[in-house]
């Protein structure tokens, strides 16, 4: 269950450095040097976030051999957001009608004799 | 990379309802209040499949019907933090990987109170006790605009 694309996307957006990396790429494509460079973290560092982040979707490579440039691949986040909105539904909804159940509690304390 | 927020929030509610802490919470953790208003619109809540054990490791159970097609959602939760007045939080194993939902009651002191819900996919590296007690304080938070970008 750990490996539905939710938690995958989730998982791979727990970590600071791979969402500044995220950032820089929806900017425009870079290689892995281009993407290391300001972080204070090795080049091997930077591919390992970059496996985490191609496994969950986020990233795709260029097929150059040499460069292999990354992309950012927004389609994930969208499932994200999706995600957001439904439980922010159900809870809006849910916190309406408390909103009314306290109401009717208050209502029915002052109507007792 | 200054510019880039470093924390995710994946979902905040914050709500401001007619009532002291104490009434919010109790409505929020007694069967009796809950089937009244815990399923969403179109979606029933009924008393008898309502769980509560009030406690840290208490089971938080309830079970959802969809009001025109009978379908049911059973919700396992367990409760992480039980803090009356104050705070709760739970989890749900295998929701989409796993799911922590903690409520913060703010007391404003005019008879109101306000709620501020939290509700994070945890990855299951995270879900060991330890974890979950860094949790409670320290939510993996979202950045708003990478839901923009």
């Amino acid at each position: 269950m750990a490996n539905d694309p939710l938690s995958q996307t989730f998982a791979a957006l727990a970590d600071p450095t791979r969402r500044a990396i995220l950032v820089r790429l929806a900017k425009g494509e870079a290689t892995v040097p281009e993407l290391a460079e300001p972080f204070d973290v090795s080049l091997q560092a930077v591919s390992k976030h970059l496996k985490v982040l191609e496994t969950a979707g986020l990233v795709s490579r260029g097929r150059d051999a040499q460069y292999r440039p990354c992309h950012f691949e927004p389609a994930p986040l969208e499932a994200v957001t999706d995600w957001i909105a439904r439980n922010r539904q159900i809870w809006t909804e849910r916190f309406d009608q408390l909103d009314q159940h306290l109401w009717r509690m208050t209502r029915d304390k002052e109507r007792e004799p | 990379m200054s510019d880039a927020p470093t924390e995710l929030d994946e979902l905040t509610i914050t709500r401001i309802f007619e009532a002291r802490p104490e009434v919010v919470f109790e409505c929020m953790t007694t069967p009796s209040h809950l089937t009244h208003f815990w399923g969403p619109i179109g979606v029933s809540t009924p008393l008898e499949g309502i769980v509560i054990e009030p406690r840290p490791g208490g089971r938080f159970e309830t079970l959802m019907v969809n009001d025109e097609t009978g379908e049911e959602y059973p919700v396992r939760g367990v409760f992480v933090e039980f803090d009356p007045p104050r705070a709760f939080s739970f989890t749900e194993a295998g929701v989409e990987g796993a799911m922590m939902t903690a409520i913060v009651f703010n007391d404003l002191g005019d008879g109101r109170t306000e709620t501020v819900t939290h509700q994070t996919n945890v990855p299951p590296m995270l879900m060991s006790p330890e974890a979950q007690t860094g949790l409670k304080t320290s939510f993996v938070k979202f950045d708003a605009y990478l839901a923009t970008l």
